[in-house]
C-alpha cells in the first residue's frame, strides 16, 4: 500500500537524521551553564517561600542581607557589619555602592520595604519565621538600619541569612497577595542586586538568567545560566550523561558509587544540614506500641529510659551509612551536624550493641520484646524510606517487632501533627547553622506563649533543658550562649527521647574536567561560584 | 490505558441487531441513543451530565483532602512556631469549617475564579492552561502515530490472519498492551539517550508560537525531544488500534457483503479500500476520540519519567502537596474536556453514519 | 451425554485448538499456584524484618547470602531475596487483580442486570451514573481515590473497583437488555417465580460470556494499574512490595548497573499480564458470535 511505502521512507529519513540532530542539540557553549536541578522555585517572588530549592534559585537574582558562607557560618552580605545596640535593638550597616539590575541604588529603604512586605505576600512555606522577631525597622540613614526586636534576639543575624532584598521602587506595585506572583513571574518586579538578571521562568519549567555585569562581588563566570527542573533522579542523571546538562545536583546514593568510578564524571560531595532523628513518644499512653499479641500496651514502654537506651543500642549506624546509604552519610549522635554552633564534643559516640539492648529490654520487663509501628516519609529526603526499613530490621534483631510504614509526606506530616504516631523518624535541617533554631523548636517543652517547642511532637519535657534554652535565648554573648546550648544538647541526647542516626550528605555531578565547584552545606547550587575548569 | 480498551466496538454489531448482547460500552451507548430523539436534546443532556460530574468531583476532592489532613501541615515548614502556623492557616482560609470553604469556592467559580495554587501563588487557571499545550502536543502525537501505524498493520493482520507477519504483528501488539508504560519509558531512556546517545533524555524542546500558543513539534530539536515520550505513550494505543482493526477486519471479511463483492468480481484491493476501511472507520473514530481523552489522563506517567512539562506532572505534584485548588480545577476541567470529546464523537458518528442520526428503531 | 456436547465441553475443545492460548492458560495457572504456594517454596519471607540482613543488600544473582542459601535472582536494596520477593509480589498482584476483578464483576453485573430488568426510573438513573463514570478517565479516579484513601490493600482494591465497575455494569446491561426480550424470560415472568430468582438464576447466567471477557482484561488491567500507581508512589506500603513497587524501587539502580532488582520483577509482571491477555483474547474470540462461520 502506498501508505506503507510512505511510512518506510519517513522512518528511514528520521533514523538517518536523528544522530545528526542529536549531536547538534546537546552541549553548553563555553558561556552558558546548564544545570539540572531536582526542584525549582515556586515563584519568582523571593518572599513567597522558605523552601531550600526556592532560596537556591533566588540567590541568583537577589542577595540576602547576611550571607551564609562555608559551613553555614555567617558573613557580610548586603549588610557589611552588625552589632547589638541594646537588648532589643540591632544596628546593621549596609554596603555602599551596590546597584540593582535597573541601575538604582541599594539603600535602607529597600531593606525596610522587604521586611514589611513578607507578612503580606507570604505563601504557606513561610519566610515569616526569619523575620518574626522584628517589631519595627528604623531607617537611620541610607546605609544604616536599626531593627527593633520583641525581646532579646541573639540570632537575628543568622535569621537574616534568608532575608532577600527586593527593590522598593520596582516591587512597590506588586506587593499584595494578588499582584505579587504576576509581577515577579513576569519580570516586572524581579529586580535584585544578585549576579544574574531574570530572563524567563515557568512553574516546573526552565529558569533562564543572564549575567549582570555590575554585581558588587564582580562579574560572574557565565554569560547565561539555565536551570532545568528535572525531578526524576534517573532522568536527571541520564540528561547529564547524554550531555544535555553540564551539572546536576542531588545525585542519589544508588548512583553515587558507580559515578565515583566513572571516568567521564566528576563528583562533588558535601555534608548537608539534615540529620535523621528517631523520635519516641513520651506520653503516658501511646497509640502504636503493642504487646506480642497485638493489643495496645497499657503503659508506654518508651517512657522507660532503659527501653530508649535499648533502641539506641540496636541501631548500627555504620552499617546504616555503608549499606543503606551506600556511603552517602556520616553517623551522628546529636541533633545537629558536626561543628555547628552548639554542637557538643562531649556527647558520646554511639556503638551498636544488640545483645546489651536485649538485656536492657529484659530488665525493663520485656524479655520477649514488644511490637511497634514505625512511621516515616519516603519522598522527602534521600534515603528516608530506606533508613526506616533498615531501622525496622535492626529493631527486629533486638527483639522489637517493627511494622515499618514509609509513607508519603502528604499523609505523614498532618498525622504526626495530630500526634497519631508513637515512633517516628524524619530529617531535620538546621538551616541557620546554629542550635537555637533546632533545640528551641524540638527540645523545649511545647509552650505556645513562649513560642518555643513548636516541633516538639513527642511531649518531651525536661525542666533543666527548658531553663537552659530560655537562658540561651536571652544571652547575647556568643561564647556564653554556645556553652549553654552545648550543655542543653548533652542533656537532651542523654535522655534519648530523640535518637539521632546519621547526617545526610549531598552529591553533585558534572562531566569530567568541565567545572570546578566548592560544594555547599546548604545544598545550594550557585552559578556565580561555579567556574569553568580552564 | 483504560477507556474503551477492553471492549472494542464492532462495526458489524451496529448493523445486525440480531447479534446484540456482545457490545461494549461504546456500541451500547450509541445503540441506545438511536431511540433518543433530537440532537439538541442530546447535547443538553450531555451538558447537564458534565455539570453533575463537576460538582461530584469538587465535593470528592474537598472532602477527601479534608480527610487526609490540613494542606498547610504539608506545606508549612517544620520549624514554624505556633503563632506563624495560625497566621498562615487563617490567611489561606483553612481555619473555616469545610462547608464554608466549599461555598466560598463555589462562589468564586461562578465568577470564573478557580483560586490560586497553594504552592505556586499563580491563578490555577493560568497554571493549567499554560501547561495544557505541552500535554496536548504529546497526546496528539501519540494517538495520531498509533492510529496511522496501527490501523494499516491491524487491517493486514485481519485480512491475512494466518500469515507469519500477521502472527508477529499480533505478538507485538500483545506485548504493547501488557508491558507497563513506565517500564518501557525508562528502558527507552536508557537505550536511546544514555547508551546510544541519539535522543535527549527528557524535557521539551524549543517552541514556536502559533496562534498564541507555543508548540515544540515545529522545531527539529523539538521533534527529537517529542519522539521518545510519544513512542512511550503510543505503544499501548498502537497495540489497541492493531487489535481493533484486526478484529473488525476479521468480522467484516466473514460477512455476506464481502462474499457478494468477491462474487461480483471486485479486486481484493478495492474490497479492502472500499468496504473494510469504510466499515472500520466508525469504531476507529470512536475509539480515537475516547482514547484521546484517556491518553491525556494517562500521560501522567510518561510526563513524570521524561520530565515533560505538561498537566500530568502538575496533577501528581499537586496531589502529593495537597494543593487543593489545583486538584479541584484539574479534575473539573478534565471532566469538561471528556464530555466535550464524547459529544464531538457522537456528532462525528452521526455524520459518518446517517442511519444513527435518523435514529432507527432497534 | 459425551463431554463434547455440553457447552463447557465444546468451549474447551475449541480452546484447545489454539496452542498459544493453552500455553498461556498453563502459565497463568502455574503462576497462580506459585503465588499461592509462595510461603512454602520461597527461601525467605521478605516481610519478616528479623530474617533480613542489610549486609545482603544489592547482591548480584548467584550470591550466597548470610542465610546460607544462594540468591538465585540476587537481592534488593533491603537485603530481600529477589526470588522470594517476586513470589510474594506475584501473590499480591494476583490477589489484587482477582479481588478487584471479582468485586467489580459482582457489583457491576448486579447493577447492570437489575437496571435492565427493572426498567423505568431505576434503569435510567443507574445507567446515567454508569455512563457518567465511563466518560471519566479511570486512572485519574484511581489516582485521586488512592491518594485520599491512603495506602493499603483494601484502599487500593476499593479504588480499582470504583474505577472499574462501570465497565461490567454497562456490559451486563447491554447483554441483559438483549436477553430480556427473549422468549424464555417472558415465559419465566409468567410463572410464579420471584423476580429475584428470574434475574439471578436465569438472566444473569446468560449474560456471563461477555462479562467473562471483560473480567479477564480488567484483571490484567488491575494488575498493571496497581504497578503504575506504585511507581507513582501511591500504591501499596513499601514493606509489602508488590511487583510494581519492586520495579519502581529497583529502577533507581538501573543506571549503576544493578539491573536485576528491576528487570526480574518486570519480567514476572509482563509474563503474568501477557498470559492473562492471551487467554482473554482466545475466550473472546470463541464467544464472539460474529466470528462463527
Amino acid at each position: 500500500m502506498k501508505l506503507g511505502k510512505l511510512l518506510q521512507a519517513g522512518a528511514l529519513a528520521v533514523a538517518l537524521g536523528l544522530p545528526v540532530m542529536g549531536l547538534a542539540a546537546t552541549g553548553a557553549t563555553a558561556q552558558t551553564l546548564t544545570v539540572g536541578v531536582r526542584g525549582g522555585p515556586e515563584s519568582m517572588d523571593p518572599h513567597y517561600s522558605a523552601l531550600g530549592v526556592h532560596a537556591d534559585a533566588m540567590k541568583h537574582v537577589f542577595d540576602t542581607l547576611v550571607w551564609s558562607g562555608d559551613n553555614l557560618q555567617i558573613e557580610p552580605g548586603l549588610a557589611e557589619s552588625w552589632k547589638p545596640l541594646d537588648s532589643t535593638t540591632w544596628e546593621f550597616k549596609l554596603r555602599k555602592g551596590v546597584k540593582f539590575h535597573d541601575g538604582s541604588d541599594f539603600t535602607a529603604e529597600d531593606v525596610k520595604f522587604s521586611i514589611e512586605r513578607i507578612p503580606v505576600v507570604t505563601g504557606p512555606t513561610t519566610l515569616l519565621i526569619y523575620v518574626r522577631r522584628v517589631k519595627e525597622v528604623v531607617i537611620v540613614d541610607p546605609h544604616t538600619v536599626h531593627m527593633k526586636t520583641d525581646g532579646p534576639a541573639a540570632t537575628l543575624p543568622n535569621d537574616f541569612v534568608r532575608l532577600f532584598i527586593v527593590s522598593a521602587k520596582a516591587a512597590k506595585d506588586f506587593s499584595t497577595k494578588e499582584t505579587a506572583a504576576d509581577g515577579f513571574n513576569s519580570g516586572k518586579a524581579t529586580i535584585g542586586t544578585g549576579p544574574y538578571k531574570f530572563v524567563s521562568w515557568e512553574p516546573k519549567g526552565d529558569l533562564v538568567l543572564e549575567r549582570y555585569d555590575g554585581y558588587w562581588r564582580g562579574k560572574g563566570p557565565w554569560a547565561k545560566v539555565v536551570r532545568k527542573e528535572m525531578a526524576n533522579d534517573s532522568s536527571r542523571l541520564a540528561a547529564l550523561k547524554a550531555g544535555q546538562v553540564d551539572l546536576v545536583n542531588y545525585v542519589s546514593s544508588a548512583d553515587w558509587q558507580a559515578l565515583k568510578r566513572d571516568a567521564k564524571i566528576d563528583t562533588f560531595l558535601a555534608d548537608s544540614v539534615y540529620v535523621m532523628n528517631l523520635q519516641l513518644d513520651q506520653r503516658e499512653q501511646t497509640p502504636k506500641v503493642y504487646d506480642l499479641d497485638g493489643k495496645p500496651l497499657a503503659k508506654n514502654p518508651l517512657r522507660d529510659p532503659k527501653v530508649r537506651e535499648a533502641l539506641d543500642l540496636a541501631i548500627d549506624r555504620e552499617t546504616m551509612v555503608e549499606v543503606v546509604l551506600e556511603g552517602l552519610g556520616t553517623p551522628n549522635n546529636q541533633l545537629m551536624p558536626k561543628d555547628f554552633f552548639g554542637w557538643s564534643p562531649k556527647v558520646p559516640a554511639r556503638k551498636a550493641d544488640p545483645k546489651k539492648a536485649k538485656a536492657l529490654l529484659a530488665e525493663a520487663g520485656y524479655p520477649n520484646g514488644f511490637k511497634m509501628d514505625l512511621h516515616c516519609t519516603n519522598d522527602r529526603l534521600p534515603g528516608d524510606g530506606a533508613i526506616c526499613q533498615g531501622l525496622g530490621q535492626m529493631f527486629a534483631q533486638a527483639g522489637i517487632q517493627t511494622n515499618v510504614n514509609a509513607i508519603s509526606r502528604t499523609v505523614y506530616f498532618p498525622a504526626q501533627a495530630k500526634k497519631e504516631y508513637s515512633v517516628f523518624m524524619n530529617g531535620w535541617g538546621t538551616l541557620t547553622g546554629e542550635a537555637s533554631y533546632t533545640l528551641a523548636a524540638m527540645a523545649h517543652s511545647n509552650s505556645p506563649e513562649l513560642k518555643l517547642g513548636s516541633f516538639n511532637r513527642i511531649e518531651y519535657a525536661n525542666p533543666k533543658v527548658d531553663v537552659l534554652l530560655q537562658a540561651a535565648g536571652k544571652e547575647l554573648d556568643d561564647p556564653k550562649r554556645k556553652a549553654l546550648y552545648q550543655e542543653a544538647m548533652e542533656l537532651i541526647m542523654a535522655d534519648r527521647a530523640y535518637i539521632s542516626i546519621v547526617t545526610l550528605q549531598t552529591v553533585w555531578a558534572a562531566a569530567k574536567g568541565k567545572l570546578k565547584m566548592a560544594p555547599r552545606t546548604d545544598e545550594d547550587t550557585l552559578a556565580f561560584f561555579i567556574t569553568p575548569a580552564k | 490505558m483504560w477507556g474503551g480498551s477492553a471492549i472494542l466496538p464492532s462495526p458489524v454489531a451496529l448493523r445486525c441487531p440480531a447479534q446484540r448482547g456482545y457490545e461494549g460500552p461504546v456500541e451500547a451507548a450509541l445503540i441506545t441513543r438511536e431511540s433518543r430523539t433530537p440532537m439538541t436534546g442530546y447535547v443538553i443532556q450531555r451538558c447537564l451530565q458534565a455539570v453533575v460530574v463537576m460538582f461530584a468531583m469538587s465535593v470528592i476532592v474537598f472532602v477527601g483532602v479534608y480527610a487526609v489532613g490540613n494542606p498547610m501541615d504539608v506545606l508549612i515548614p517544620l520549624d514554624a512556631p505556633q503563632d506563624v502556623r495560625a497566621f498562615i492557616i487563617e490567611r489561606f482560609g483553612l481555619d473555616r469549617p469545610l462547608w464554608e470553604q466549599y461555598l466560598i469556592f463555589l462562589g468564586n467559580v461562578a465568577q470564573g475564579d478557580f483560586g490560586r495554587s497553594f504552592v505556586y501563588a499563580t491563578p490555577v487557571l493560568d497554571l493549567i492552561l499554560s501547561r495544557l499545550p505541552a500535554t496536548l502536543e504529546l497526546t496528539l502525537a501519540a494517538v495520531l502515530g498509533a492510529t496511522l501505524i496501527g490501523v494499516p498493520l491491524g487491517i493486514w493482520a485481519g485480512y491475512r490472519p494466518d500469515a507469519i507477519s500477521s502472527k508477529s504483528i499480533m505478538a507485538v501488539s500483545i506485548l504493547g498492551f501488557s508491558v507497563p508504560t513506565f517500564w518501557v519509558g525508562l528502558i527507552l531512556i536508557l537505550t536511546f539517550a544514555v547508551y546510544l546517545g541519539w535522543l535527549p533524555a527528557g524535557g521539551r524542546g524549543p517552541t514556536v508560537e502559533v496562534a498564541g500558543v507555543a508548540w515544540s513539534f515545529l522545531t527539529p530539536e523539538g521533534l527529537t525531544h517529542l519522539l521518545l515520550p510519544a513512542v512511550n505513550l503510543a505503544l499501548f494505543k498502537l497495540a489497541m488500534m492493531i487489535r481493533l482493526a484486526r478484529a473488525g477486519t476479521r468480522e467484516i471479511m466473514l460477512t455476506d457483503t464481502i462474499k457478494f463483492a468477491r462474487a461480483a468480481g471486485l479486486s481484493e484491493a478495492t474490497i479492502v479500500r472500499h468496504h473494510v476501511l469504510k466499515l472500520i472507520a466508525v469504531p476507529i473514530v470512536t475509539v480515537f476520540g475516547l482514547e484521546l481523552g484517556s491518553t491525556l489522563a494517562f500521560a501522567v506517567v510518561t510526563e513524570t519519567i521524561f520530565s515533560w512539562p505538561g498537566l500530568g506532572k502538575l496533577i501528581i505534584d499537586s496531589i502529593t502537596s495537597l494543593d487543593r485548588p489545583v486538584m479541584v480545577a484539574y479534575l473539573i476541567l478534565v471532566a469538561v474536556l471528556f464530555v466535550t470529546i464524547n459529544l464531538v464523537i457522537d456528532l462525528t458518528y452521526a455524520a459518518l453514519d446517517p442511519r444513527i442520526a435518523r435514529g432507527h428503531a432497534a | 451425554m459425551s463431554a463434547a456436547s455440553t457447552p463447557l465441553g465444546r468451549f474447551w475443545a475449541d480452546f484447545r485448538e489454539s496452542r498459544v492460548a493453552v500455553a498461556a492458560l498453563v502459565v497463568v495457572v502455574a503462576i497462580v499456584l506459585l503465588a499461592v504456594a509462595a510461603p512454602l517454596i520461597a527461601p525467605q519471607n521478605p516481610y519478616d524484618l528479623g530474617g533480613l540482613s542489610l549486609l545482603d543488600a544489592r547482591r548480584p544473582p548467584g550470591h550466597v547470602g548470610s542465610g546460607g542459601y544462594i540468591h538465585v535472582l540476587g537481592t534488593d536494596a533491603q537485603g530481600r531475596d529477589l526470588l522470594s520477593a517476586i513470589l510474594y509480589g506475584l501473590q499480591i498482584s494476583v490477589q489484587i487483580g482477582l479481588m478487584a476483578g471479582c468485586v467489580a464483576l459482582a457489583a457491576g453485573a448486579a447493577l447492570g442486570v437489575t437496571a435492565a430488568y427493572a426498567g423505568g426510573m431505576v434503569e435510567t438513573v443507574v445507567m446515567r451514573i454508569v455512563d457518567l463514570q465511563l466518560s471519566f478517565p479511570a486512572i485519574l479516579l484511581a489516582l485521586v481515590l488512592v491518594a485520599l484513601l491512603g495506602q493499603g490493600k483494601a484502599q487500593l482494591v476499593t479504588a480499582l473497583v470504583a474505577a472499574q465497575y462501570a465497565y461490567f455494569a454497562r456490559t451486563a446491561y447491554g447483554a441483559a437488555t438483549a436477553e430480556r426480550r427473549k422468549d424464555y424470560i417472558e415465559a419465566a415472568t409468567a410463572t410464579p417465580l420471584s423476580r429475584r430468582r428470574i434475574v439471578f438464576r436465569h438472566l444473569l447466567p446468560n449474560c456471563m460470556p461477555p462479562l467473562i471477557v471483560v473480567a479477564t482484561v480488567q484483571i490484567a488491567n488491575s494488575i498493571s494499574l496497581e504497578a503504575t500507581l506504585s511507581f507513582l508512589g501511591l500504591g501499596l506500603p513499601v514493606t509489602e512490595p508488590s511487583l510494581g513497587m519492586l520495579i519502581a524501587n529497583g529502577f533507581v539502580y538501573m543506571m549503576s548497573g544493578r539491573y536485576w532488582i528491576s528487570v526480574y520483577p518486570g519480567i514476572a509482571l509482563i509474563v503474568l499480564i501477557v498470559a492473562i491477555n492471551l487467554v482473554g483474547d482466545q475466550i473472546r474470540d470463541q464467544l464472539n458470535p460474529r466470528l462463527r462461520r
